[in-house]
């Protein structure tokens, strides 16, 4: 398939519409469309465009898309990428936020709602599962996960403990830097 | 008028600035919306979280697009996702050329082995406070627990155990409960 703005922006209208259910569904659906059927992209750059989004500010999704748009046609392939993976998803939201207030007093409307709202919990156990491994690695990581787990609790802005791990990581590879040198 | 958009489209911004690790990292921020400017509820939230999560979309985007909406209409949501990926274009095309490097980078490692916990710490804190709004009903003297649904959270717990981690299936066997327990 010839790599253009259309092809692009066709290529990820189908990657978001069939894109469900958590972030690492993204790399199966990249392999098959990009790697096996369309020959864009090979094995080693998906998994690398994979291990920078993780590192990268934003949703790991939207971070690959922008790679792979941005190696195939530069600003012109970003915008197409992204135009075309939030398509789908964009109006669907709108479809169901139009009706929601209408439908969200019929009974079983209001069972399937109350049953998701409860499941939202351990859907959050779980993504907290699958992070906690890579996070939590020795006494330091416990230690800041506990510190920074009461202070959102006591409502500090996530911004700013955002910003204080960044600076904090900083700092921790200047000190070690020195150690080394 | 035009300030509510001004400040929606600020807040996303921070939103696609700040987020790191996932859709469900981008909770705290949409959260502190409620606290600062109660554009939806929290009750909202939680459905917002559910519809993100069985349609098709990143789960971040979709309740920017949602949460949008309950603000300011279609153009609200064209306003959040638009702000929301605005950070993601320009880093993540700034980063292209270097990706390798960056990735590899010494300083890259140290920041994310202090932000990684940080995050989890982070999402943690929202499954707590959900759990506090919706089982123990926001309430800590525990005299008004929601038991049928501190039932139906233990038994999705231990299932987890169980079954593979594929979100759907644990929103399916949810919903198919709470209709049982409707018509019930």
């Amino acid at each position: 398939m010839k790599v253009n703005f259309i092809n692009i922006f066709i290529t990820f209208l189908k990657i978001g519409a069939i894109l469900l259910g958590g972030g690492y569904v993204i790399i199966p659906i990249m392999q098959s469309e990009l790697v096996e059927k369309r020959n864009w992209l090979n094995e080693q750059e998906l998994c690398d465009y994979y291990c920078v989004s993780q590192c990268l500010p934003g949703i790991i999704a939207v971070n690959m898309s922008i790679l792979v748009g941005y190696k195939l046609a530069k600003f012109k392939g970003v915008l197409a990428s992204i135009l075309g993976m939030s398509f789908s998803p964009f109006i669907i939201i709108l479809l169901i936020a139009n009706i929601l207030n209408k439908i969200s007093n019929i009974p079983f409307i209001d069972g399937i709602f109350w049953g998701v709202n409860l499941s939202v919990i351990v859907l959050i156990y779980l993504a907290l599962k699958e992070m906690w491994q890579k996070s939590i690695v020795d006494l330091f990581s416990s230690i800041w996960f506990a510190l920074i787990l009461i202070l959102t609790v006591l409502k500090v802005s996530p911004v700013i403990l955002i910003i204080s791990s960044i600076l904090v990581g900083a700092i921790l590879h200047l000190i070690k830097g020195e150690k080394n040198a | 008028m035009l300030n509510s958009y001004f400040l929606l489209f600020f807040e996303f911004i921070k939103v696609g600035l700040f987020t790191f690790g996932g859709g469900y990292a981008s909770l705290p921020f949409l959260y502190q919306m409620i606290e600062n400017y109660n554009w939806f509820s929290s009750f909202e939230l939680t459905q917002m979280i559910a519809i993100a999560g069985i349609t098709p979309g990143p789960i971040g985007f979709n309740m920017a697009t949602f949460a949008g909406f309950k603000t300011l209409g279609i153009l609200g949501a064209l306003t959040s996702s638009l702000a929301l990926v605005l950070p993601m274009i320009i880093i993540t095309s700034l980063i292209f050329r270097i990706y390798l490097k960056f990735s590899e980078s010494k300083l890259v490692k140290s920041i994310l082995y202090v932000l990684r916990p940080t995050s989890c710490a982070l999402i943690a804190g929202v499954g707590l406070r959900l759990f506090y709004s919706s089982i123990l009903k926001n309430n800590l003297s525990f005299s008004n627990i929601d038991y049928l649904g501190l039932g139906l959270v233990v038994i999705l717990f231990i299932l987890t155990f169980k079954l593979r981690r594929d979100p759907i299936i644990y929103m399916m066997i949810a919903a198919i409960v709470g209709v049982i327990i409707k018509f019930c």
